[in-house]
């Protein structure tokens, strides 16, 4: 090679690859670079994280369903409530997203493979024992962590948490920390080199540009938490005092950190489902996206914006009064590029031919529930108001309706559009549509009541409470059963779907003669490196 | 009915549910007796949030809603060819950002009442520790833990709040004050409770084990029972 070239990418449209023979049983799996199978496992582990973190719902749902209840031991709540959180954030809803980018990606840009095959599959295998970390802390004597998913020190000192649980969490967070972040310089690298000839970045599928935007964020984010968690550790464990008030520490600096990127966060659990949101849309109503432009520049800026909000989680620390302005302000402005996004969600089905598959539905309950979480999203950047509610369950519905509404609802729109690709088979249609209506239903009875528990008073993260909000909470636990049977229905559809489903056409939506993304183009499921010849653009 | 309305009335169904539910929850529940003037303003905030959001909510779902409805797959109806236009977005980009801008002023109005602390009647100070709260009435050299708060009703009050081991959260809805106790500094409230009363509130930032015991009672009294309770308070002690 010489000085100064960059190597070309194997997976280029010159150069099909003659394979030795393929592997196949449990060595298939194990030994993979394949960016299917690897993404084909991101979603199983992230689905197996999903149903232990869901178990941990339902039986805080039980604990909550009337007050004084004894479902469990105080310390053992906390435990599963602080596992809740860290596995639906750190392990459901990121690799689910990493997974089914990992899988569509590729295809959609006329790639052969990600352009680091190995370090995506270093990416994911690191997933698999940080998870097990903190699985496992949980059958320890003293336990796993149980200060929440935010671990807020001093409660996480070895003074308040004297077992190794704090310590296993935090070796969990860095393994899926630099996972994560190995996983956004592939995208980045991806997305950016192995488009086919002709696609230039605006002619991307607007999936493929929320993914790089989310990717992004998790490259400069990422650092920041694993810097904050080895603070934590060596104060834990060599006699640091980052977070020791008194030896001249600050327990508020770790908010500062955590947040910084937590924020953003978000944005990486809800911008790949926005994706796939206006993936499905237009593919359900027959029409383009609309304002693809829009969209992208709406994407970037709540991706920038995203950096200068993390205050706004931490208004009632004592912050000074010009910063919290800011984060405020800030804050609000960040419903405006949501807005965009909305508006043209809404003027892309407007006119349209619209077809009431499951993966539609799903998309349309995304918005109606992703509307909402908004509205609410608003009301908590007012400081005043904030105050109020912080740390109480409105913020328990609020976070719910972005991230339960917003990011499992486009995830399982994503699901059932992408299974027929993935799996080669035809899901259940009447169940799919089941499980949505009961999704939407249980997800509304669950969540709704708990603005209302919030505005109350009733404070997030306690193992019982005061009678005075029993009423909403019996509706709330209601509501998570109706939630749990519709993820068994899902759980079973997909199953016997995957087992004696009907074969998928390449495209099971085609429909009118739209122009679709290239995933559709190539047979269900793609064969290895996806495309026989790389499609060219024009 | 054919099966096809009959999911467009599942999802009428659905989507009122959702919208009542956000309008009648919040709207009945919210803060049932302010018992503070900050309270009070946060109160008013809220609905001036809720006024200009509410346009937002009902226009976005009212879309949805109407789009769901009229623009059904139909045999022989191909769907639209547009998917721009530079003067709506403009509009849509527009118009929120002035929304927030005008809310944004109520909201920093409210919050510069909260943090400007008046002179102050009484002062107090309220201590985390895990499982209580001690306080403290520096002026009359009163120290206790673990039972009620006594204040004044129609006197300012002024608190520095601090923890002595993890952090904590005082926190009492009716007040509209929440301030966290963080170790190793001193954050500062006020308010003005009107009415005398007993007022319900708990800690509201995780402290570990028994932070769902962690209960706050705030006994408000005449000025006359406060000064009698007082001046109890510094021989029994």
């Amino acid at each position: 090679m010489e000085a100064g070239t960059i190597a070309r990418p194997l997976s280029s449209h010159e150069t099909a690859v003659p394979h030795a023979k393929p592997r196949t049983g449990i060595l298939k799996w194990l030994l993979t670079t394949d960016h299917k199978l690897i993404g084909v496992m991101y979603i199983w582990l992230a689905f197996f994280f999903f149903s232990v973190a869901g178990i941990f719902a339902m039986i805080m749902r039980a604990q909550l369903s009337a007050p004084g209840l004894h479902v469990v031991r105080p310390e053992v709540y906390n435990q599963i409530m602080s596992l809740h959180g860290t596995f639906m954030v750190f392990f459901f809803t990121i690799p689910i997203m990493a997974g089914i980018a990992n899988y569509v990606v590729p295809i959609q840009i006329g790639a052969r493979d990600m352009a680091f095959p190995r370090v995506n599959a270093v990416s994911f295998w690191m997933l698999v024992p940080a998870g097990l970390f903190m699985l496992v802390s949980l059958f320890l004597k003293s336990g796993s962590a149980a200060a929440g998913w935010t671990s807020y020190p001093p409660l996480t000192d070895r003074q308040f948490s004297p077992g190794p649980g704090v310590d296993l969490w935090i070796l969990g967070l860095h393994l899926a920390g630099a996972s994560s972040i190995l996983g956004g310089i592939n995208f980045v690298v991806t997305i950016l080199n192995l488009r086919s000839p002709g696609m230039s970045m605006l002619k991307m599928p607007m999936f493929c540009w929320n993914v790089i935007i989310t990717q992004t964020i998790i490259l400069f984010a990422t650092p920041v938490l694993a810097g904050a968690l080895t603070m934590l550790l060596t104060d834990r464990m060599f006699g640091t005092s980052f977070f020791h008030a008194q030896a001249g520490g600050d327990p508020v600096l770790w908010q500062h950190l955590f947040w910084f990127y937590s924020h953003p966060a978000v944005y990486i659990m809800v911008l790949p489902g926005m994706g796939m949101v206006s993936q499905i849309l237009p593919a359900f109503s027959g029409k383009h996206l609309f304002g693809y432009k829009g969209m992208v520049l709406a994407t970037a800026g709540i991706g920038f914006i995203g950096y200068m909000v993390w205050g706004h989680h931490m208004f009632a620390t004592g912050m000074s009064p010009g910063l919290r302005q800011f984060f405020s302000f800030a804050s609000m402005v960040i419903a405006v590029p949501t807005g965009i996004k909305i508006w043209s969600w809404l003027a892309t089905i407007w006119g349209g031919s619209i077809r009431f598959k499951t993966p539609m539905l799903f998309a349309l309950g995304f918005i109606s529930l992703f509307i909402i979480g908004g509205i609410t999203g608003v009301w908590l950047a007012l400081v005043p108001f904030d105050v109020q509610v912080h740390d109480t369950y409105f913020v328990v519905a609020h976070l719910h309706y972005v991230l339960f509404g917003g990011s499992l609802m486009s995830i399982m729109a994503g699901m059932y559009y992408w299974f027929p690709k993935i799996s080669g088979k035809l899901y259940n249609e009447f169940w799919g549509k089941v499980h949505f209506w009961l999704t939407f239903i249980g997800m509304n009875l669950t969540f709704m009541p708990m603005h209302a528990m919030g505005m109350l008073g009733m404070p997030r993260r306690i193992y019982t409470y005061r009678p005075e909000f029993a009423v909403w909470n019996h509706v709330s636990s209601l509501g998570a059963a109706i939630l749990g049977i519709g993820m068994l229905i899902f759980v079973l559809n997909m199953l016997l779907s995957l087992w004696r489903g009907k074969p998928s056409p390449p495209d099971p939506w085609a429909h009118l003669d739209q122009n679709r993304t290239l995933e559709w183009t190539t047979t269900s499921p793609p064969p290895a490196e996806n495309f026989h010849t790389i499609p060219v653009m024009r | 009915m054919n099966p096809r309305s009959r999911w467009t009335m599942l999802l009428i169904f659905g989507l009122g549910i959702t919208a009542a539910a956000v309008l009648a929850g919040p709207a009945g529940a919210w803060l049932i007796h302010p018992a503070t003037s900050i309270a009070r303003d946060v109160r008013s905030l809220f609905y001036k949030a809720v006024a200009i959001t509410a346009f937002f909510f009902i226009l976005a779902e009212g879309i949805l809603l109407v789009a769901v409805l009229k623009f059904r797959a139909k045999p022989g109806v191909p769907p639209a060819k547009w998917h721009e236009n530079l003067r709506l977005e403009i509009l849509w980009t527009a118009i929120p950002a002035l929304a927030m801008v005008i809310l944004s002023g109520p909201s920093f109005t409210t919050e510069r009442y909260m943090e400007r602390i008046p002179k102050s009647d009484v002062q107090i100070e309220v201590v985390g520790h895990q499982w209580f709260w001690e306080y403290r009435y520096p002026k009359y050299g009163v120290i206790f833990a673990n039972e009620p708060l006594v204040l004044p009703a129609g006197k300012i009050v002024s608190a520095n709040v601090t923890s002595i081991d993890v952090v904590h959260s005082w926190f009492v809805p009716e007040f509209g004050i929440k301030m966290d106790a963080n170790p190793g500094r001193i954050n500062h409230v006020w308010f003005n409770v009107d009415k005398t009363g007993t007022y319900e509130g708990q800690c509201a930032e995780l402290c570990g084990v028994l932070h769902a015991q962690m209960l706050i009672t705030v006994n408000v009294v005449t000025p006359e029972e406060f000064e009698r309770w007082i001046e109890q308070k510094k021989k029994g002690a």
